[in-house]
C-alpha cells in the first residue's frame, strides 16, 4: 500500500521556516502584505481565502481582500491593480480566478507588477521561470514541486507525466521540471483528458501529476505499480447522489489507486495546504526584495 | 518504401513568396518593414548567419540594418544601441546574433529589446506569452518545425510528440506551441541524457530531435510510420567540403527513412526555414505596429 504524503505536515514545515523571516522583516519595520482581488462573488474560493488569511495571521502578515463588482470594466480593474502596484503596504497581489467572462484574464495578469506578482500571473514571470531565472511561480505548480522534494521524491531523472495543461499547473510545472537544475532534470510529458489512449501514457509515469478537474478520473488500471501520484484536483461530489451531502474528492480514485501507488497525496490534505504555504513564501520573498531595495537606496 | 521527404527549401520558398505579398501590402500603406541585427565581434559563423538574414530581408523587400559592435563592447553601450533601435520607428524587428561574448549577460541584454520588436522571441515576456497562449513572438526554429508540419498537412492533435532538446531556443518554445489547447498534442520533453531514451522515442508519432550527435537516432529507436524532424547539424570530418566536412543531422537518415511516414533531410529540412521564419516574424511585427494586427497586450511593466 502507498505511503500517504501528508501535505499539512509539509506545509507546517515550510511555514516553520517562514516564521524567522517575517520576524526579521518586522525588526526592519516591514510587515509583508498581500492584496487579494476578488471580482464578484466567489463562494467556491471562500475556504481557500480563509486558509490564506489564517496563514497570514499566524505569521504576522497583513492581508486585505479588495472586492470589485461582477460588472467591473477591464479598464477599472486595471486601474485598481495599478493603484495596488503603487501601494507600499502590499508586497504581493493575487487575483482570484476565474474572472467574469467579459474580462481578459491574461491581460489582467500582465498588469500586475512583476515584483508583486506572487502567483506568477504575469507572462514576465512565466518567461523567467522557463529561462531558469529567479521568478514567481504559480503557487499550485510550486507547491507540487515542493511536495515532491519534501516527501523525498525528487523528480530528478524521472519520467513525470502531467495530466492537464492549464496556465496555473500543467504548463508552469513542465517549465520547472525540465530545467537543467537540481531537483528538476526530469523527462516530462504533458497530456490531457482528450489524449488518445491516455492510460498507455499514464502507465509510463514514475511520477503522475493530475490536474484536470474531474472527480476520480484516474483509476487503478491507469497507474503502474510504485508510481508517485500527486492529485491536484478538488471536486465536490454529492454522495450519495441526491442526498444534498457533499464530499471533496480529487481527480484520482484514491482508495483503489493507493493500493498500487508508491506514494499518493490525499484530497483534502495533500497539495492544497502546500499551495497556500508557497503563496505565503512568495509574499515574504517579495517583501524581502522590496526591503533590500529600500536599504540599498538609503545607503547610496 | 522510403517515407516522404519533407522539403524545407520548397516550403521556405513558398513562405517567402507569401511574405513578398504581405510586404507589398504594407508598402502600399507607406510602411517598409525594417529589421535590425546586432553583431558583436567577428565570429565567422555569426557573420555568415547574419549575412543570410540580410540577404533574405532584401529579397523579401524588408529594410535591413546590421549594427556591428566590437568584441569588447560594454553592456551599457549595447543597451544604448538597443534603446535607440527600440524607439526607431523604421525598425520593426530587432535581433541579436548569438552567442554573445562571455562578459555580456545574454539574458539581460535580450531583455533590453522592446518585446513587440523581439522577433527572435527570446525576451522573457515573449517566452511567457508563448506558454500562456498569448500572441507574441517565438524563436524561428520552433515555428519552422510547426509550419513544416502544417504545410505538409500533418495535424498534431492527439499525437504523441517527443522532443529531444530542452533548450530555450528550440525544445522549450516548440513544446509551448504544441501544448496549447488548439494544437492538442501530448508533448514529451526529453534531455539527450534521459535514461532509456528509446522507450520514449518508440512511442512517438512525431519525433523531433536536436542534440548535434550524428546517427543518434537509429532505426530501432523509432516506430513504423513516425514523422521525424531532424534539427541536428553535424559536420563529418572525413570528407572535405569548403573546409568543413559533410553536413548531417542527428538521425541515421538512410536507414530510418525506410521506416517513416515522413522525414526531414539534413541539409534541406528545418535549416533553410529558420531565416524565413525570422523574416515572417519581422513582417508580422510591422503589421502589428501598423495596427493591421492589433492583439498585443499592454507592456508598460516590462521595461
Amino acid at each position: 500500500m502507498a505511503k500517504i504524503i501528508d501535505g499539512r505536515e509539509i506545509a507546517a514545515e515550510i511555514r516553520g521556516g517562514l516564521k524567522p523571516r517575517t520576524e526579521k522583516l518586522k525588526e526592519r519595520g516591514i510587515i509583508p502584505g498581500l492584496a487579494i482581488l476578488l471580482v464578484g462573488e466567489h463562494p467556491g474560493s471562500l475556504s481557500y481565502l480563509r486558509e490564506i488569511e489564517k496563514g497570514c495571521d499566524e505569521l504576522g502578515m497583513y492581508t486585505d481582500v479588495v472586492k470589485l463588482a461582477q460588472s467591473v470594466t477591464q479598464e477599472k480593474l486595471e486601474r485598481r491593480i495599478e493603484e495596488l502596484n503603487q501601494d507600499n503596504k502590499f508586497h504581493g497581489i493575487i487575483i482570484q480566478l476565474p474572472l467574469p467572462e467579459h474580462l481578459d484574464a491574461l491581460r489582467v495578469g500582465g498588469t500586475i507588477s512583476p515584483q508583486k506578482d506572487v502567483d506568477g500571473a504575469n507572462p514576465v514571470n512565466m518567461g523567467r521561470l522557463l529561462l531558469g531565472e529567479e521568478a514567481f511561480v504559480p503557487s499550485t505548480a510550486h507547491g507540487v514541486h515542493q511536495l515532491l522534494i519534501h516527501s523525498g521524491n525528487s523528480p530528478e531523472g524521472k519520467h513525470v507525466v502531467i495530466c492537464g495543461r492549464s496556465n496555473i499547473v500543467g504548463r508552469p510545472l513542465m517549465g520547472i521540471l525540465v530545467q537543467k537544475q537540481k531537483d528538476a532534470n526530469a523527462t516530462v510529458t504533458v497530456c490531457h483528458t482528450r489524449t488518445r489512449d491516455l492510460p498507455s501514457i499514464t502507465r509510463q509515469a514514475d511520477i503522475l501529476i493530475v490536474a484536470i478537474g474531474r472527480a476520480e478520473f484516474i483509476t487503478a488500471d491507469m497507474v503502474k505499480e510504485g508510481t508517485i501520484v500527486i492529485d491536484v484536483g478538488v471536486n465536490q461530489v454529492e454522495i450519495p447522489a441526491g442526498s444534498g451531502k457533499f464530499k471533496l474528492v480529487g481527480d484520482v480514485d484514491f482508495d483503489a489507486v493507493k493500493e498500487k501507488a508508491g506514494a499518493i497525496t490525499p484530497v483534502p490534505g495533500g497539495v492544497g495546504p502546500v499551495t497556500t504555504a508557497m503563496l505565503l513564501t512568495n509574499v515574504i520573498k517579495a517583501a524581502e526584495v522590496a526591503a533590500d531595495k529600500i536599504a540599498s537606496r538609503s545607503l547610496s | 518504401m522510403p517515407g516522404i521527404i519533407l522539403d524545407g527549401r520548397k516550403i521556405s520558398a513558398e513562405i517567402r513568396e507569401e511574405l513578398k505579398e504581405r510586404v507589398r501590402k504594407l508598402r502600399e500603406k507607406g510602411i517598409i518593414p525594417g529589421l535590425a541585427g546586432i553583431l558583436v565581434g567577428e565570429d565567422p559563423d555569426s557573420v555568415t548567419y547574419i549575412k543570410l538574414k540580410e540577404k533574405g530581408s532584401t529579397e523579401a523587400g524588408i529594410y535591413s540594418q546590421i549594427i556591428k559592435l566590437p568584441q569588447d563592447v560594454t553592456e551599457r553601450k549595447l543597451f544604448q544601441e538597443i534603446k535607440r533601435l527600440n524607439s526607431d520607428a523604421e525598425i520593426h524587428g530587432i535581433f541579436i546574433q548569438l552567442p554573445l561574448p562571455a562578459h555580456l549577460n545574454e539574458g539581460r541584454v535580450l531583455s533590453f529589446i522592446f518585446p513587440d520588436k523581439d522577433v527572435d522571441g527570446l525576451h522573457q515576456v515573449n517566452i511567457g506569452r508563448a506558454w500562456l497562449g498569448q500572441p507574441g513572438f517565438l524563436p524561428a526554429a520552433s515555428i519552422a518545425v510547426h509550419e513544416l508540419l502544417i504545410r505538409y498537412g500533418y495535424n498534431v492533435k492527439g499525437k504523441n510528440v517527443v522532443i529531444i532538446n530542452v533548450d530555450n531556443l528550440f525544445g522549450k518554445p516548440l513544446a509551448s506551441i504544441l501544448v496549447q489547447e488548439k494544437e492538442g498534442a501530448n508533448v514529451t520533453l526529453c534531455h539527450p541524457s534521459t535514461p532509456n531514451l528509446a522507450s520514449y522515442t518508440r512511442t512517438a508519432d512525431i519525433l523531433v530531435v536536436s542534440v548535434n550527435k550524428p546517427n543518434f537516432i537509429t532505426a530501432d529507436m523509432v516506430k513504423k510510420g513516425v514523422i521525424v524532424i531532424d534539427f541536428g547539424a553535424n559536420y563529418l570530418e572525413e570528407s572535405s567540403d569548403r573546409g568543413k566536412g559533410k553536413l548531417v543531422g542527428d538521425v541515421d537518415f538512410e536507414v530510418v527513412k525506410e521506416k517513416v511516414e515522413a522525414i526531414t533531410p539534413v541539409p534541406g529540412g528545418v535549416g533553410p526555414m529558420t531565416v524565413t521564419m525570422l523574416l515572417a516574424n519581422t513582417v508580422t511585427a510591422a503589421e502589428r505596429q501598423a495596427g493591421i494586427l492589433v492583439e498585443l497586450i499592454n507592456v508598460s511593466h516590462y521595461s
